[in-house]
């Protein structure tokens, strides 16, 4: 036919197909009628039944390798390729099975060539697995047909083998007659069949060694792999499998369907924040790990006031429970902020190690948390789970003690900011967790130590989901730097509102992060024994956030604060026994740190708190509570309820004597004095119930020292203990008043009435 | 959300498209990298991004599985001189119709909220996934306003 010049129909490129499809079915039916009849008369009617299927199979072969797409990969859109259209290399390199494979860039396709495609110049197409073009069936041999080409041959052959061997049976027994038509006939098919048995046997060989080898005729003729080592074998069984039983590729050049598509409106989700707000992650630090585990159990005890526990209601009030709650919050924010200084707040700040796992942020960022983390982590993590967690706001003291006081939570969305300011921000008691920043610049300059603490701390004043800094935090000063820490942790969480005397905390851990750093109440000094923090929380949470709000963190914060303290103080006391620790319940004041001479007294008039904290008479801090000084611990003992630890009793109080207040935190609590009852309805004086806090004020003093090594919080339940031991706890939630309230009994002797930073006074018990 | 996006505007335009590429470390089977794009960082998050190609990884792994029912297949298709084509669906297009739907329900349910897209990639040749990134054209950069005011509030 006349070659056209057009593109679109060339005759030539149909001659090959066209001669080869005539040629094989017209000698095939050649073939059927001329010799055929004959050799089944003879021989069998097998042997046209055999000639025949062998014929259908060559044909349907024929056939699919003719007309089955090869693998053609559809042009690339606009988009794919602007990245790499004209700056982009000629060859891309992909490494497969360890060998090294170019792609190169299909200029027509506008995309990298994947391995083993090529571009067909007779199709105009890239096609996958690319073999050759084949003219005889006018197709590209690809990877879809590739096994019906390679089928095609073998029947090919087959059948050519048998025509011309079943011809050769006929023609032998017709050699007289050669002129006959039937033999003249099969005569024509078999020199048909000899004439191109040579090239398709050939090239049956040669595929059925390109099988074997696992090679494409491209790859062989192009000698891609010529000494060297071809990735795509899978071994010549592997090869053979892959060719004859592998499933059915899919065609790529399909009709566009017409699926519906999802409908694309605005508002979109954005992962950052829901993840950060969703995600509560206990991260884990190494050792915080444990710490905060334990909180979750309650674990308070192992730090330092285990007390702690879910929501100090274990105290058996509920009061101790909206004690441990408020002071979990307060404290720990109290706590927080409470220089580490101050001995309380060295308690304190166990505490908020233990919560460090600050779940809320992503996972990204709670890395920082370091030690910070698991105290916050622990302590928030009381006040997230609620009730559940309450158990420990982890003061994981001892752990943290040395930790770095410094923690920088900062990092993390719980970071809490720790500046010291922050955490003083305790006096945030008013609840807002801002307003606390800016009275922890007051605080800041405090003590060195108390920096460290406001990252701690300023959690908890955060986590003062009510707002106010846990006064309880400032009750339990005497957590350590890294409840301070921890304090900011919980500043995160305060947001949450926590349930449990950790809980706040926890929750400020989840809430946003950016609820610590405001909240950050560095004041909390972190020597209030996370205890107080944890129990506060709970405390509070219970009763109602006492006026002064610290931020829900700081409360949770103080109340798992106030809980650990009072059970280092417990502890203290076990050991000390007779010290008379004034605990110095700065926390009460929210600012915690005001230095810690914070008075332990629970009572701190903590100016933000509000006066209700100071509540019944400021918890006695027992004579004994010279730990006031500096021990802060959160001794809530007396009020225990809410495990504020008046950690940040200066004269650390003891611990112990608060952490009865609720479940025992060992906190000091005894540290009724604990003024920093914002909460005033931390005060639980009910909470003395569980712990007589009272009594124990003489554990509290030693406590102090304990506290802040150690968070032991074996704070002896005093809760109500002789308040005048102590207990600062933190208690900051409420206890303040609630521990005069509580347990009133102890009072101290005297009480000293101590400025904080920020304008806080506390009342020392000494 | 923030109140911009109150506005109702649903009017999303497209932003920009991420090629996810193939992986080609074991070969020519069809796999997906599962390294997640920069540019989806803020807008997925990592884990439901690496799920769902892991997904697809597999569909793709079970669809060119060789064994048993390959086999038949391939007997069966000789056996009926490739008739069977005709009438019923080759184990490949089943996986494919499988993925269609799970993209399709991947987009409705993840992607779209998110303001993307998934296209299949039998579209692309398998070459590439593609994700089309909308912004919402209505309120310019509100949608992230709207989520960081969304995320403060969520505090």
């Amino acid at each position: 036919m006349p070659n056209s010049a057009g593109k679109r129909f060339k005759p030539t490129k149909y001659i090959p197909v066209s001669t080869a499809a005539t040629l094989l079915v017209g000698s095939t039916t050649l073939f059927f009628v001329f010799t055929c009849p004959w050799l089944t008369k003879v021989i069998s009617p097998a042997v046209p039944l055999y000639n025949g299927l062998v014929f259908l199979f060559v044909l349907a072969n024929f056939s699919m390798a003719t007309f089955m797409d090869p693998g053609v990969y559809p042009r690339a859109d606009e988009d794919e390729d602007k990245d790499d259209d004209f700056r982009a290399p000629l060859y891309k390199n992909v490494e497969i099975k360890g060998i090294q494979v170019r792609m190169k860039w299909c200029a027509t396709c506008h995309f990298y060539r994947p391995p083993r495609c090529s571009h067909c110049s007779v199709c105009d197409n890239c096609v996958e697995d690319f073999d050759h073009h084949c003219p005889w069936v006018n197709n590209c041999i690809g990877r879809r047909n590739y096994r019906y080409f390679f089928l095609f041959l073998l029947s090919l052959s087959i059948h050519m083998v048998g025509v011309f061997s079943f011809g050769l049976i006929f023609v032998l027994h017709h050699r007289e007659r050669l002129g006959a038509l039937h033999t003249t006939v099969t005569l024509v098919v078999m020199c048909i069949a000899g004439l191109f048995f040579i090239p398709v046997m050939g090239l049956t060989g040669f595929h059925m060694v390109l099988v074997a080898r696992g090679r494409t005729t491209n790859e062989q003729v192009t000698g891609k792999f010529r000494g060297g080592v071809n990735p795509f074998t899978k071994g010549c069984c592997g090869n053979v499998e892959y060719v004859l039983c592998s499933p059915l590729a899919p065609r790529y050049m399909l009709d566009p369907r017409k699926k519906p598509h999802a409908k694309i409106q605005p508002p979109f989700i954005r992962p950052d924040l829901s993840e950060r707000q969703i995600t509560i992650k206990v991260s884990d630090n190494g050792i915080h790990t444990t710490i905060i585990s334990s909180k979750s159990k309650s674990s308070l005890d192992g730090l330092d006031d285990k007390e702690t526990q879910p929501p100090l209601p274990p105290k058996a009030d509920r009061y101790n429970q909206l004690k441990s709650q408020l002071t979990s919050s307060e404290e720990s924010s109290l706590s927080g902020k409470t220089h580490p200084s101050t001995p309380a707040m060295y308690k304190f700040r166990p505490s908020f190690g233990t919560m460090p796992k600050v779940h809320y942020h992503t996972a990204g960022e709670k890395v920082r948390y370091d030690l910070f983390n698991t105290y916050t982590s622990a302590i928030l993590e009381e006040g997230v789970r609620g009730h559940d967690y309450r158990s420990e706001p982890n003061l994981d003291l001892p752990e943290y003690t040395n930790a770095p006081l410094h923690r920088t939570f900062q990092s993390s969305p719980l970071q809490l900011d720790s500046d010291p300011i922050n955490s003083r921000s305790l006096s945030l008691k008013q609840g807002q967790r801002r307003p606390e920043k800016g009275q922890l610049p007051a605080l800041q300059p405090q003590t060195v130590t108390s920096t460290p603490y406001k990252s701690v701390f300023s959690p908890n004043t955060l986590s003062n989901r009510n707002g106010s800094l846990s006064y309880d935090s400032l009750l339990n000063p005497s957590i350590s730097p890294a409840t301070a820490s921890e304090c900011m942790a919980h500043r995160g969480m305060p947001s949450m509102g926590f349930h449990s005397p950790y809980l706040p905390t926890k929750m400020c851990h989840i809430r946003e992060p950016e609820m610590q750093r405001h909240q950050v109440a560095p004041t909390y000094s972190p020597v209030m024994p996370p205890r107080g923090v944890g129990r506060q929380s709970p405390h509070s949470r219970d009763r109602d956030p006492s006026p002064v709000r610290y931020d829900n963190l700081s409360q949770t914060i103080m109340a798992s604060i106030q809980e650990r303290k009072e059970m280092e103080e417990r502890e203290k006391r076990q050991m000390l026994h007779g010290r008379s620790q004034t605990h110095i319940y700065a926390q009460d004041s929210g600012v915690f740190d005001g230095g810690y001479g914070l008075p332990p007294n629970v009572c701190y008039p903590d100016g933000p708190r509000g006066p209700g904290s100071r509540g019944p008479t400021p918890p006695a801090y027992g004579g004994s509570r010279d730990n006031l000084m500096g021990v802060g611990l959160v001794s809530y003992g007396q009020r225990t309820p809410v495990l504020r630890h008046a950690g940040s009793t200066l004269g650390r109080a003891p611990r112990t004597s608060s952490t009865s207040l609720h479940t025992d935190h060992s906190s000091t609590n005894s540290s009724h004095s604990r003024a920093t009852a914002p909460e005033g309805l931390y005060r639980s004086p009910a909470h003395q119930p569980h712990s007589p806090a009272m009594p124990r004020s003489p554990s509290y003093s030693h406590q102090k020292l304990s506290y802040i090594s150690a968070h032991e919080r074996t704070d002896s339940p005093r809760l109500g203990g002789p308040r005048e031991a102590m207990k600062v706890n933190g208690q900051m939630d409420c206890h303040p008043s609630a521990q005069g309230a509580t347990h009133s009994p102890s009072r101290h002797s005297n009480v000293k009435k101590v400025t904080g930073v920020g304008g806080t006074t506390y009342e020392i018990s000494v | 959300m923030g109140t911009e996006m109150g506005q109702k505007r649903h009017s999303a335009s497209l932003a920009n498209k991420v090629f996810i590429q193939r992986d080609y470390s074991e070969g020519t089977t069809c796999k997906f990298q599962t390294k997640f794009p920069s540019e989806l960082e803020s807008r997925i998050e990592r884990t439901l991004f690496e799920d769902t190609v892991k997904t697809l990884n597999n569909y793709y792994a079970e669809a060119e599985k060789i064994g048993g029912q390959s086999y038949l297949e391939g007997c069966l298709a000789c056996a009926t001189a490739y008739l069977i084509f005709l009438c019923v669906e080759t184990r490949y297009e089943k996986v494919l119709k499988k993925i269609a739907k799970y993209i399709q329900e991947q987009n409705e349910k993840i992607y779209a909220p998110r303001g993307l897209l998934i296209t299949d990639p039998i579209e692309r040749g398998m070459r590439v996934i593609e994700i089309s990134i909308y912004e919402d054209r209505g309120s310019s950069g509100s949608s992230s306003g709207s989520s960081s005011v969304s995320g403060s509030t969520a505090r």
